[in-house]
């Protein structure tokens, strides 16, 4: 092997995993220190426990999501995805054994026949993507953006059809719910689907023309690369990984409501990739990087929730829009210093300082206002304390401006 | 002596580890042309994006009309009067030509409304004083590249800029436009302006300058007289050692047929001509290199993309492959087969900008680098390792990324690549653009190399001489059609020039 390139440890320092790892640890540290209940000390299964369900019912999909994204496309549709997965597994059940269902005890046969097809399903609509841009010529964008809408519609359509008038399908069998939401199962699965689909990224021929077709389609063609079927295969793991997502959700909320399942986790898994170093343009990522983004993201929530108290639901697009934000804005500053870079210090910088302080003051309030101590003012000079620092970073970059050149 | 327009003093640069530049000082002189040679890698561009503001930091000073200058932009360029025509042509291919010389400084009535029409007059006056008549309400997508650089100078010239920069301005242009763009040139220098002109070609830099300054690996070698030195000297300068003698030693014995082309045709719908090629019939032969010579628009590379099967539309006629019909549609097959293509523009269509330099090699075989399903890291090194050995990559071995290296260097990346597949024939799609002189040399050898192994090549070129040198025989495409084949003996600039301008009209009613 010849390896002439900076030393293991240089470039181990440098790779969006070992950052990750870090801001990992600096999260879980932070929160076990201000959490006032003390949660990560007095039960730390528990709180493990719930960080990890989370993460692998993101990371599962997130996966497929990174594998697109690194082979220079888009899925917009996971949400759909999975409850449409959903509805169907709950469909099939029905169909192959119906008094099993209402019985509460559905046939192993009938179990394992609709799980796998639900999975067909999946390939079904990766399929279905793969031609709507390869044979169609339709962007990716557009075309998931088709079935994130119409997906989720049909599921609509489809759940009264088969439940005689419900607009939900209820979990029939409580063994099989036991099983399927097991959380050491969930995360073996997991943990053996990521390394399957490392191996493949990392290692395998396959993977290699993926991320080259990422990089620069036209020259992967002229290659001899087939892209059209790497196009099928990227779009068939990426919804057959949602589809297992919905059986494992279907279990895990007791419920297939399509109205309302999953609605929005598209961009979760797209923010776990980008957070995990996955370039939007494609070609750069992988999967080690998808899998820690993931766990970063659902640990900062679950950091936040515990520092702020209940609200979970409610901030988490609050949390995802500002991590993607800070991730992306640290990993594009390359090699520069934070403080070379000039954020404020033009028209639209100095304008987006007074927004920037009222959402931080109204932040401070949405999170503290029911505590004890909260009174008024602490948002108000929150809020001006966030507006005081960003003016003086402000002055100060344009003040560089004429002392930046040769350093 | 008059004191200088321009005044590089100790400018130096680095991006990251490597240093683009070092402690370049030269002057430039009112009314001059000066020439900028140097071997890509030598520094001219990076020099010449610090003079029009699109580099910003920099180590050293500038000086503009005796006054110590440094601009925060192009704009603050603009302003001092400089103005650069890049080599990659900078249009809003959507926007009409009146719309892309005023960019960004449109013209208004009260204030608020575009006033296209006043644009629209104002470019007509510009484009007619560089003796061109487009209408200026066309898109600027909808032009040749030489009308397209006609807009850019057009543009430096309703800024009023007395220096206009010139980076490879002949790079991609038909000898007519050449013409034309040297009397555009006699036409600005007849008002004074004084033109910085990058060039790797010893006969244009030797027919238009005054003055001639060599760069090389980032340092100033020489400023020289043009009329007190000849192109071996600048070559000599340039490459730092003797490549004069361009002899490629004896031509390798040529074998039996290997790719015999029968009528071949491409569709062109929606076209006045409606086919991009008619009825294109020739052979290859082992150990044989074809030039095929034409002008811009002739169908040279979609000649080379419908053998291999890369062409929008599937050509209809006959390939026979070492005796085998084949009619490829898809590279993969044309792979299989025993085809390889190094196109034409290698920055969007051959390498993969992400990528190191061995992962870059290593892209078409990598079936010969695996064990069972996985990749084998050590075999695929291997394999691109032998390929920069024996086509003598320059790199620091093969985890830099490909962008790092020089155009030449990312260009026999290219040919390794498809030398690991073990082609038959293989099809290079005008190998030498972008690439100077010394790696020019080196690419003829390789390519020579490869046919004394039994290889059959094509080579495309816009540059006659470089055809003259390489090929064994010579194929002239005008509008599509093949106008005449010539054996090397019989072959001159002159009568490639007339077969490659004749149009098919006039070669089907003999006069």
């Amino acid at each position: 092997m010849s390896n002439d390139s900076p030393s293991l440890i240089s470039r181990l320092w440098s790779s969006v995993e070992f950052k990750l790892i870090l801001s990992w640890l600096v999260v879980v540290i932070a929160t076990a220190l201000l959490d006032t209940n003390h949660t990560y000390f007095n039960a730390p299964g528990e709180s493990a426990q719930l960080i990890l369900r989370r993460t692998v019912l993101l990371g599962f999909f997130a996966l497929g999501s990174a594998i697109i994204i690194i082979s220079g496309g888009i899925d917009l549709s996971s949400g759909s995805v999975i409850a449409m997965s959903a509805t169907v597994f709950g469909s099939l059940m029905i169909v192959l054994d119906p008094q099993g269902f209402k019985d509460g005890s559905v046939s192993t046969t009938a179990v394992i026949l609709s799980i796998a097809g639900t999975l067909l399903v999946g390939a079904m609509i990766g399929t279905l993507h793969a031609w709507l841009i390869t044979g169609v010529g339709l962007p990716p964008f557009v075309a998931t953006l088709a079935t994130l809408v119409g997906l989720r519609s049909f599921s609509r359509g489809l759940t009264p059809t088969v439940t005689m008038g419900k607009s939900q399908i209820d979990f029939p069998d409580d063994k099989l719910r036991e099983a399927l939401k097991d959380v050491t199962s969930i995360t073996i699965a997991f943990v053996l689907f990521a390394i399957l689909l490392w191996f493949l990224m990392s290692r395998t021929v396959i993977g290699r023309h993926l991320t080259a077709m990422g990089g620069n389609e036209h020259a992967a063609k002229l290659s001899g690369i087939r892209t059209d079927r790497l196009k099928w295969l990227a779009y068939v793991i990426g919804a057959v990984s949602a589809s297992i997502v919905g059986i494992i959700t279907f279990a895990d909320d007791g419920s297939a409501k399509p109205d309302i399942m999953a609605r929005g986790y598209e961009l979760n898994a797209i923010a776990g990739s980008v957070i995990g170093g996955c370039s939007l343009q494609g070609g750069i990522g992988t999967i080690p990087g998808t899998v820690l983004g993931c766990l970063f993201l659902r640990t900062v929530i679950d950091s936040v929730t515990k520092i702020v108290g209940a609200g979970a639901d409610v901030f988490e697009g609050m949390i995802v829009g500002i991590v993607v934000v800070l991730a992306v804005t640290f990993s594009q500053r390359g090699g520069s210093k934070l403080s070379d870079k000039k954020y404020f210090a033009n028209e639209i910088g100095w304008s987006v300082i007074p927004p920037l302080g009222i959402l931080s003051g109204l932040s401070f309030l949405l999170f503290f206002g029911k505590r004890e101590w909260y009174a008024p003012y602490q948002a108000f000079l929150f809020g001006f304390v966030v507006i005081a620092a960003l003016a003086v970073r402000a002055v100060l970059e344009s003040r560089s401006k004429n002392t930046s050149g040769p350093s | 002596m008059t004191p200088p327009i321009i005044s590089i003093q100790s400018v130096s640069k680095h991006f990251g580890g490597t240093r683009a530049l070092h402690e370049v000082s030269f002057d430039v002189l009112p009314g001059e042309l000066h020439a900028i040679c140097g071997e890509n890698g030598a520094g001219k561009s990076t020099l010449m994006k610090i003079l029009s503001g699109v580099i910003t930091s920099y180590d050293g000073a500038l000086q503009v009309d005796g006054n110590s200058v440094r601009f925060s932009g192009t704009r603050d360029a603009e302003k001092a009067g400089i103005s650069i025509i890049h080599q990659e042509l900078n249009l809003v291919e959507q926007l009409s030509i009146a719309a892309n010389i005023f960019l960004g400084r449109e013209r208004r009535w009260g204030g608020v409304f575009r006033d296209d029409r006043g644009m629209e007059r104002a470019a007509t006056e510009l484009l007619h004083a560089l003796d061109c008549d487009i209408p200026t309400h066309r898109l600027a997508g909808s032009l040749r590249v030489g009308d397209q650089q006609l807009i850019e100078i057009a543009k430096s010239l309703s800024l009023n800029s007395r220096i206009l920069v010139m980076d490879e301005p002949t790079s991609a242009l038909t000898e007519a436009e050449v013409e034309r763009l040297y009397r555009v040139i006699a036409k600005l220098r007849s008002h004074g302006t004084t033109i910085l002109y990058i060039s790797h070609k010893m006969d244009e830099v030797f027919h238009l300058s005054d003055r001639i300054t060599v760069l090389r690996d980032g340092q100033f070698i020489a400023t020289r007289n043009t009329r007190e030195t000849n192109p071996a000297e600048i070559t000599h300068l340039m490459v730092g050692r003797d490549i004069e003698s361009l002899d490629l030693g004896p031509r390798s014995p040529i074998g039996e047929t290997i790719l015999a082309v029968k009528n071949l045709s491409l569709a062109w719908p929606g076209h006045a001509r409606g086919y991009r090629l008619k009825d294109v019939s020739f052979e290859l032969h082992r150990g044989e290199v074809l030039g095929i010579a034409g002008l811009m628009g002739a169908g040279r590379t979609e000649l080379l993309e419908s053998l291999f099967g890369a062409s929008q539309l599937t050509p209809t006629g006959e390939i026979w492959l070492d005796g085998r019909s084949i009619l490829p549609r898809h590279p993969a097959e044309a792979k299989r087969y025993g085809l390889a293509l190094v196109t034409e523009d290698r920055k969007r269509l051959g390498i993969f900008n992400t990528m190191d330099v061995g992962r870059n090699i290593s892209m078409c075989s990598l079936q010969k680098a695996t064990v069972g399903p996985l990749l084998e890291r050590s075999r695929e090194n291997v394999l691109s390792q032998s390929m920069v050995e024996k086509l003598r990559i320059k790199t620091a071995g093969l985890t830099p990324p490909i962008g790092s290296l020089s155009g030449g260097n990312q260009q026999k990346c290219i040919v390794g690549r498809w030398l690991l597949t073990n082609p038959k024939v293989l099809l290079l799609d005008d190998p030498t653009r972008g690439v100077d002189v010394g790696a020019k040399a080196e690419l003829y050898r390789v390519i020579r190399g490869l046919c004394s192994e039994g290889l059959g090549v094509i080579v495309t070129s816009s540059e006659l001489p470089e055809l003259l040198t390489l090929s064994d025989r010579i194929m002239v495409l005008s509008e599509g059609r093949k106008t005449a084949e010539f054996p090397i003996a019989e072959a001159t600039q002159e009568k490639i020039l007339e077969a490659a301008t004749r149009s098919w009209q006039s070669h089907s009613k003999p006069a």
